[in-house]
């Protein structure tokens, strides 16, 4: 979903990338260390169901 | 040079797409919520002389140590009160910047206190300096996002707020490993970790300072009908962060978050010893000779194994509960999903004696899990619930002051829950009823939170703010209208 022309008195906003493959890797960004992260935890929790 | 960080020059291009906000809340949360975490530096701080073992009267006592994270949860708080009108004077892009720079500077700060073994350095460092980057960095997105997303407030700041519980499940093995990674014979490793995870920290965090825009004023999703006047909890007014506090709806809230986080931590700090002592420890001493000292350690390491696994899952389950539970919030109202977590909340307290009882360790884990996904979810929704009551314009200065009661509660919390289980030892106790008294304290606690979310109600129309009386900062949303 994208903006809609700006009611704004801001400042021109300037064109940047904000395509669908930007959007994409910024979840990758903070997806990758988070699934790291819930994959060392079940790791973990494995101990539990031994 | 940095003037970019201002909000004028943050506002949204055309072609941004509104699904980079969560991606960049989620940037600062993810890495802010290795506070959680913090218990993994506690023994090898105890043994920077001694490495191998502490050193009386020398290294660091677990008691001092116990200080640092009390420190940054209160400084947390406190920030988040004293900064949020600023963060909103400012925009998120500045907040997140400072952010990055005082959680980060507070991990360098406490290297060099570790390095030169002093106490007070650490605590000035990642107690002050990175407490004041957790309660900035907090309340950072919270405005922007239910800007972003007025059809979804609740999922927006649950995906946010999601991000704090996952941090520690990334903060953690972090540590860890780095720690592995730089020991030495001569060194438990502290000080180049704290550096490494300072530095990626900043870095990490500056995505999120690069990717966040604020909304143009007057911005609107495609296909979204904004409501033209308040129906039931939800205004279309607003009431400003100075406003809020004077209202009777602020303190309920404030109770319900209160006893929330409380009722969370009466799990979470015994969550360990409940199940070793109830279920584990009595099961593994009944297969083995009491008498073998050996056959017994090994029992101890295998309970302390599990154990560390169930805290675990329920760190998994309490990041989840932020996101399901909160995103539900969207179509079930607030108060209707606080009332699930203050009322299922308490029978499942009240049930956990009962499964100590049985025996059932499955039975006992379901309900610790259920509660911490609502202790989750009470996190992940307040800020929803204050945009329903309050309005969009200050909602992230509102949230900051109203998040002063996870301070007390974070403080209060395990001197009670403690305090009870101490007691109960010494009075010989058995397991089950060691804890008792903490889970049925706990009932009471949600049931008072009940009581409070039962009586909120509509903000009085004399505490909006007038047509005239708010000046958006920057691109906020346009005046409000007085209902």
């Amino acid at each position: 979903m994208s903006t809609q022309p700006g009611r704004s008195s801001d400042p021109e906003p300037t064109q940047v990338p904000g395509a669908t493959g930007f959007v994409i890797l910024s979840w990758l960004w903070v997806g990758l260390p988070l699934a790291w992260g819930v994959y060392q935890t079940i790791l973990k929790s494995m101990a539990l169901f031994h | 040079m940095l003037a970019f960080l201002d909000r004028a020059h943050s506002v949204a291009p055309r072609n941004y797409s509104r699904w980079l906000v969560p991606p960049a809340a989620l940037a600062i949360h993810l890495c802010i919520g290795q506070v959680y975490a913090f218990s993994v530096f506690k023994i090898p701080l105890t043994k920077l002389i001694g490495i191998t073992a502490p050193v009386k009267d020398q290294d660091w006592t677990q008691g001092q140590l116990a200080w640092i994270f009390s420190v940054a949860i209160f400084v947390l708080g406190a920030s988040a009160a004293l900064f949020g009108k600023w963060m909103e004077k400012n925009g998120p892009r500045k907040a997140m910047f400072v952010a990055a720079c005082c959680f980060g500077g507070g991990f360098l700060v406490a290297a060099l206190g570790v390095a030169i073994h002093n106490i007070w350095v650490v605590y000035l460092g990642y107690g002050v300096l990175g407490g004041i980057g957790l309660g900035i960095g907090y309340i950072s997105p919270v405005s922007t996002l239910v800007k972003w997303f007025p059809d979804r407030p609740g999922m927006a700041t649950g995906m946010a707020i999601m991000g704090f519980g996952g941090g520690a499940m990334i903060g953690s093995p972090l540590a860890v490993n780095l720690m592995h990674y730089f020991a030495t014979p001569t060194s438990v490793g502290v000080v180049p970790t704290m550096i490494t995870m300072g530095i990626v920290y900043f870095c990490f965090m500056l995505f999120g300072v690069f990717a966040v825009r604020v909304p143009p004023i007057g911005w609107m999703p495609d296909g979204y009908a904004p409501p033209l006047k308040s129906t039931g909890l939800v205004t279309t007014a607003n009431v400003t962060a100075d406003q809020a506090p004077k209202t009777r709806q602020f303190w309920l809230l404030w109770i319900i978050l209160c006893v929330n986080v409380t009722a969370g931590i009466g799990i979470l700090e015994q969550a360990s010893p409940m199940i070793q002592e109830m279920f584990l420890t009595p099961r593994g001493l009944a297969t083995i000779d009491p008498g073998n000292a050996a056959q017994v350690a090994v029992v101890a390491k295998n309970t302390a194994l599990v154990a560390g696994g169930f805290v675990g899952l329920l760190s998994l389950f309490n990041m989840l509960g932020r996101f399901f539970w909160s995103s539900l919030s969207d179509f079930t109202g607030r108060k209707a999903i606080y009332f699930v977590y203050l009322l299922l909340g308490p029978v499942c307290y009240f049930l956990i004696p009962m499964a100590g009882r049985m025996g059932s360790v499955p039975f006992f884990v379901c309900l610790c899990l259920l509660i911490l996904t609502m202790y989750g979810g009470g996190f992940a929704t307040i800020p929803a619930y204050l945009r329903d009551l309050f309005g969009t314009a200050e909602v992230g200065a509102i949230h900051g002051r109203l998040i002063t009661s996870w301070s007390v509660a974070g403080i209060l919390g395990p001197q009670l829950v403690n305090g009870i289980r101490e007691y109960q030892l010494a009075h010989h106790a058995a397991p089950v009823d060691v804890y008792a008294p903490t889970m049925y304290l706990m009932c009471g606690l949600l049931l008072i939170g009940a009581v409070c979310n039962f009586f909120v109600g509509p903000v009085d129309a004399r505490h909006h703010v007038s047509e005239t009386g708010y000046a958006p900062s920057g691109s906020a949303t346009p005046a409000a209208k007085k209902s």
